[in-house]
């Protein structure tokens, strides 16, 4: 039963990444490298919120939710922008390459030690019990509701709203999309923000549950083969994904060896892009974008 | 501007053109020079269609008019483009349309994991408050796509597809509509109910429409006046029953010829013709 | 493949265009290199032989990633890997088996050809972003499998690597290793340029090109893909047998994402598709953290951040990275021929076509 539990919490964990990497290349098809950065900077961000707004937690999440949505939009105008047009490898090159600068500032900033936003928030994260024999954290609890939440909200998002159909009209065919009206811009600079605020609220959310450090970020690294195996444009793909990858993560850590944990989703990774590059429910494309 | 020109359509001139292009030269990669010296003109509520065979520079003219050669490193060097008296030369293509200029493409022209209902909603329009009643009148217009509403874009045939693009196209409220290539890969009699369509929407929303096509009968059929592209430059130009009438237009567009098939080598008479029209 | 000249060079016959050398320039400029580098060690403290020794490790492994990324046109980003294998192996068989330097050295290169048979298979069906990512997946578990070996084997910390001995001789001096590694610069450098003038070179830069019109003009596609990764890979892993003996020690942690990474940004920062580019690439990036270091002793907060001099390193580099390409994507070597251009050209100005280099 606790295997069960383990599994959704990092499957949740997963998803909620994923989505961010989906969210980007879906709309721009652009990789974004950087995720994981940007993930751990809205993490580093609640640290900074909860100091400043000291007796208001809520407004605290909501400030540093504010923050990891403006810095997506920031990275877009900033610098993905100037990158439209080049090919996809250098755009690419661009979010490793902002990635590693983030990984620096953030160090710098902040400093290398493990904090823990929980306690600046002035919240305690209780164990709850699920049935007989196992237990989940608070943080982690919320963590899973969060991310139903979110993906359900992306999907009504992009089937039932103009700007959602919008975005993905532009994904799809881009001239086109310029051709009628759409900003192309805008809608970039949406997916970017969106896509950083959901990775900022993982960010958030696994470092309430379990401590903030620059080490994050392999999280997000290996949520980034989740995204692949479902295809990295769907939404539902991610969530599958992200089932698969933390199934196997938990069940080799706890029947096989704990090293393998981190280098398993690489394993599954590779075996996708072998038998079915585009993942399980990714869009068949021509795969030389180069 | 030719004197031909200036004879048939004196009567019925108005003052300034909807569209005006003078002396436009597109140069790609700032060598290689793909029309020049084009002057045209599209009236108000006029049909024009540019004919011409295959690298004529016929979509080049209308990508420089819709604000798309940025996208192949073209830019339109001489000359200028205007569009009720403004200049729209190398502007960005969400600006003109914008300004009321609205391309229907050649390839790539639906958004194909959209529904046909979605693809209409996904269009900025000029005037938003126009969008559902302009939905409306798309379907009336096409009342195959309004069978079709949730049908995935990218499992149409190839008339929905040309039906949906043009539908889209109208959401955008447009007062100069561009359309490169109507008749490629479709049916004659598909073709022939478009056509018809396109006058009916001409009529009743009062919109201009720049044609662009290689099928000089279904073009010639539906147009007032037509423009000739070859090698990047116009060659002739005039209302229906002129160009109709024309010999060499006969020979080498309508396939109308006289007895035994004029050789495109044997073009005395058609340069002499030419310099007639400068 | 040679640029062009400014007048006054007429070639009359095929051996004197298969000269590598052919102008007086060309015979200047080497010259001057090879006087440079004969005298450097004399006037050089050990600092800046251990920097020089620095950039000529890098320089190899730069060159096989040039081949591999700037003239095949396969992406890499697993490039630590492949260094991680020829090291590893070298650290293996020397503790395991006590083995000398005349069987590490092939034994990596044999390893480091395998390896790029395994990298380069994905390549027969990805290209561009998707094979991009498969070597970075292939990256990871190769790191992991080190990191498998120095846990069971209980070496932690690191395995510690005697330095060579060539009979007598043992190769630990600052002097000497510039010399072998000057000489492994020169014979990889020489064997790339052999390569990329004979058909080899051809058939990869057609399926950088476009690899659909290669296949049909009837290159061989996947085995010229094979060949480059495996051409590339065994340079590769030779290059970190080199690192092992150089530095001593051999753990995984030095063979990170950050040095696959810092091998693409020589690629980049070099220049993509020129081999000068790697050697400007490779001593940009081998340089570039001292010049940060030096840079810091003269930054008015230097005291505040001199702990975490390693995150000044990432944030630089981070930013040069992304400045080099947005703002100059031919890298060094596009500098270098503007600064030629300017020159020819004058007082006459060319603006370049996009395509043309």
């Amino acid at each position: 039963m606790q295997l069960a539990v383990n599994i959704v919490v990092l499957t949740a964990i997963y998803a909620l990444i994923s989505c961010g990497y989906v969210l980007v290349y879906r709309v721009s098809r652009v990789l974004n490298l950087a995720h994981g950065e940007l993930m751990m900077l809205g993490a580093y961000g609640l640290l900074a919120t909860a100091s400043l707004f000291g007796g208001h937690p809520g407004l605290a999440l909501a400030a540093a939710g504010g923050f990891a949505l403006a810095v997506g939009v920031a990275v877009y105008w900033g610098l993905m922008l100037r990158m439209t047009g080049e090919s996809v490898l250098a755009a690419v090159l661009c979010t490793i390459a902002l990635g590693i600068l983030l990984r620096g500032v953030v160090t710098l900033a902040w400093g290398a030690q493990q904090e823990y936003p929980l306690a600046e928030l002035g919240w305690t994260n209780p164990s709850i019990h699920v049935g007989a024999d196992a237990r989940i954290s608070a943080a982690s609890l919320a963590l899973v509701v969060l991310t139903a939440l979110v993906y359900a909200g992306l999907f009504a998002f992009l089937r039932h709203t103009r700007w959602g159909i919008r975005m993905r009209a532009a994904g799809q065919n881009p001239l086109l999309a310029a051709q009628r009206g759409i900003r192309l811009h805008g809608v970039y600079a949406l997916a970017w923000g969106l896509a950083t605020f959901t990775g900022g609220l993982a960010g958030m959310l696994i470092a309430l549950d379990s401590g903030l450090q620059a080490t994050m970020v392999t999280i997000g690294l290996k949520a980034f083969p989740a995204a692949l195996v479902g295809g990295l444009d769907s939404l539902v793909g991610a969530l599958v994904g992200s089932l698969i990858v933390g199934a196997a993560e938990v069940l080799l850590i706890q029947y096989v060896d704990p090293l393998l944990s981190d280098v398993a989703p690489f394993f599954i990774l590779l075996a996708m892009l072998v038998a079915r590059p585009w993942g399980l429910f990714g869009t068949r494309e021509e795969i030389d974008r180069v | 501007m030719s004197a031909a020109l200036r004879e048939t359509e004196s009567a019925a001139r108005q003052p300034s053109p909807l569209l005006e292009l003078d002396q436009v030269e597109v140069t790609y990669h700032r060598i290689a020079i793909a029309v020049q010296g084009v002057s045209l003109q599209v009236l108000d509520r006029q049909i024009v269609a540019l004919l011409g065979s295959n690298g004529a520079g016929k979509t080049t003219i209308l990508r420089a008019i819709s604000g798309f050669l940025g996208v192949d490193d073209a830019r339109v060097s001489e000359g200028t483009i205007r569009f009720d008296g403004e200049a729209i030369a190398n502007r960005a293509p969400h600006w003109v349309t914008g300004r009321g200029i609205v391309l229907v493409p050649e390839r790539d022209k639906v958004f194909e994991n959209l529904s046909v209902e979605e693809n209409l909603d996904a269009v900025v329009g000029r005037r938003a408050a126009a969008g559902a009643s302009m939905r409306q009148a798309v379907y009336e217009y096409f009342p195959a796509l309004a069978r079709l509403r949730e049908r995935e874009a990218g499992y149409l045939s190839g008339g929905e597809r040309q039906m949906l693009a043009i539908g889209s196209a109208l959401m955008c409220a447009p007062r100069l509509l561009l359309v490169d290539e109507l008749s490629l890969g479709l049916a004659p009699i598909v073709v022939e109910q478009l056509a018809e369509r396109l006058c009916a929407i001409r009529r009743d929303l009062g919109m201009s429409i720049l044609l662009v096509e290689q099928n000089a009968p279904v073009a010639l059929g539906i147009a007032d006046y037509a423009y000739i592209v070859e090698n990047g430059r116009i060659v002739l130009d005039g209302d229906r029953g002129r160009l109709s009438g024309h010999q060499d237009v006969q020979d080498f567009y309508l396939g109308a010829g006289g007895a035994g098939r004029r050789s495109y080598r044997d073009v005395k008479q058609y340069r002499r013709s030419r310099r007639w029209y400068g | 493949m040679s640029r062009i000249h400014a007048s006054g060079y007429y070639r009359v016959d095929y051996a004197q265009d298969l000269r590598l050398i052919q102008t007086r320039t060309q015979r200047g400029w080497l010259f001057a290199a090879l006087a440079a580098l004969a005298t450097f060690p004399w006037l050089a403290d050990a600092f800046l032989l251990d920097l020089a020794n620095q950039v000529f490790l890098a320089s190899i492994g730069a060159l096989a990633l040039m081949l591999l990324t700037g003239f095949a046109g396969q992406i890499s980003l697993g490039h630590a890997g492949l260094l991680a294998a020829g090291a590893f192996t070298t650290g293996i068989l020397f503790k395991e088996l006590g083995a000398s330097f005349w069987v590490t050295l092939p034994a990596s290169a044999a390893v480091g050809a395998l390896l790029g048979l395994v990298f380069g298979l994905p390549s027969l069906r990805l290209r561009g972003l998707y094979l991009a990512v498969s070597t970075l997946a292939l990256h990871f578990i190769v790191a992991y499998l080190g990191g498998e070996y120095e846990v069971r084997r209980g070496f932690s910390t690191g395995i510690v690597v005697d330095p060579p001995q060539i009979g007598g001789w043992t190769l630990d001096s600052g002097r000497e290793w510039y010399a072998v590694l000057l000489v492994a610069c020169i014979a990889t450098l020489l064997v790339c340029i052999n390569l990329l003038r004979a058909k080899t070179g051809r058939a990869w830069q057609a399926i950088r090109d476009g690899e659909a019109v290669a296949e049909a003009l009837g290159v061989g596609v996947p085995a010229y893909k094979l060949l480059a990764f495996v051409v590339s890979a065994t340079m590769t892993s030779i290059a970190g047998c080199l690192f092992a003996y150089y530095r001593g020690f051999v753990s995984v942690e030095a063979f990170s994402l950050f040095l696959s990474i810092q091998y693409i940004a020589m690629v980049i920062v070099g220049g993509m598709g020129s081999l000068l580019g790697a050697l400007l690439g490779a001593a940009f990036v081998v340089l570039f953290p001292y010049a940060i270091e030096a840079a810091m002793q003269w930054m008015p907060f230097a005291q505040r951040v001199s702990g975490m001099v390693f995150a000044v390193n990432y944030a630089a580099f981070g930013l040069v990275m992304i400045g080099f390409l947005v703002f100059e994507p031919q890298g060094l070597v596009g500098v270098w021929r503007r600064i030629q251009d300017w020159f020819l050209l004058w007082p006459f100005r060319q603006r370049p076509l996009a395509a043309s280099r």
